[in-house]
């Protein structure tokens, strides 16, 4: 799975290379910003059940009768909330990893075509998660560098959504 | 291909698990021991051809019928190919070691290596023996506990600063242990 130490590997295997000092100073590089990252993957593996809720709340605030097939309303806001801790539990994993591997890999490959098959608009999900890029406050949530790590892959989500 | 982040997160995902609390402890304590690590792949990887050249010469001294008429390295042609061998897998140990997970060293250098040693002939007590003599080594260097009488003309020290190493050496070890039980 893609992070960075699997990257410089891989490079290196393919240029059957053993790890030079420019592919050891890429993962010390990476090594140093793991404490953010880890940080930030912590507090939201503890709280995601109310980032989830406050995603699903700014989705219905924009979106009443939400979208997709006819079903019962709490069910479908269930169902909703869901795929939002989906993506939280992918983005979680991602801040442990340090790369977008696990989102790209289980979350964000094949999403569109899922959710127009559903006939849900991926405007949901950006909205959603747009508010939660804006909500998280350093010092309040998290550090600052954590904040940084955690909001790039909300970012990096948001992109791949819209 | 697997590093010891992506595992957890493998093993998360099984679960349909947020990785948090406990499950970060052992992931810290690779990125504070982060340094030790990429000095031992350093360790490793500057000093590959001493320890590649030394463990093959090490098994020809032990059974000198490898380099008689009918032997394992019998031409230079076998005895290049069995260095060769010996830098690749020395190469996908210090890939599993820069990870800290033996994925890469099983799935690219293992997996159907003993079918392709049988099938070639290559005695594999020796090639056993060789892994065994590239362990010593490695993790020599990695401690720089090698010595003047171990290495002659040779000899040489990373120079880097001491600290507790044993966890990562016994880590370097069971890479080589588990080369050894797969050809073995």
């Amino acid at each position: 799975m893609k992070s960075v130490v699997t990257t410089v590997v891989a490079a290196a295997d393919q240029g059957a290379r053993f790890p030079s000092s420019s592919d050891l100073e890429s993962v010390q590089g990476s090594l140093q910003r793991a404490a953010a990252r880890m940080e930030a993957a912590d507090k939201l593996a503890s709280n995601y059940d109310a980032v989830a809720n406050e995603a699903i709340n700014a989705i219905y605030s924009k979106y009443p009768n939400g979208q997709g097939r006819d079903m019962d309303a709490g069910t479908q806001k269930d169902k909703c909330k869901r795929d939002i801790v989906h993506f939280l539990r992918l983005i979680n994993y991602s801040l442990v990893v340090g790369g977008t591997g696990p989102v790209d890999e289980w979350g964000i490959n094949g999403a569109r075509e899922v959710y127009k098959a559903l006939g849900i608009g991926t405007d949901t999900f950006v909205c959603g998660l747009s508010f939660l890029r804006t909500r998280g406050c350093a010092d309040r949530d998290m550090s600052a560098q954590a904040l940084v790590e955690y909001n790039a892959l909300l970012d990096y989500v948001i992109n791949a959504m819209s | 291909m697997l590093d010891a982040f992506s595992k957890a997160v493998t093993a998360a995902d099984a679960g349909g698990k947020f990785v948090g609390g406990s499950d970060l402890d052992g992931l810290k304590a690779f990125v504070a021991d982060g340094n030790k690590r990429l000095d031992a792949v350093n360790a490793i990887a500057s000093n590959a051809s001493c320890i590649v050249t030394d463990s093959v010469a090490g098994i020809v001294c032990e059974s000198p019928g490898l380099t008689a008429p009918g032997g394992g390295v019998y031409t230079n042609r076998k005895m290049a190919a069995c260095l060769r061998d010996g830098e690749i897998i020395l190469r996908y140990i210090t890939y599993a070691v820069l990870t800290g997970d033996a994925s890469v060293l099983t799935d690219r250098c293992l997996n159907g290596l003993k079918e392709t040693y049988s099938a070639l002939g290559v005695p594999t007590g020796n090639t056993v023996r060789a892994v065994a003599i590239m362990k010593a080594c490695a993790v020599a260097h990695v401690n720089d506990t090698n010595t003047e009488a171990q290495a002659g003309s040779k000899f040489r020290q990373m120079g880097a600063i001491k600290g507790d190493c044993a966890a990562l050496t016994a880590e370097v070890a069971g890479y080589f242990d588990a080369v050894g039980a797969a050809i073995g």
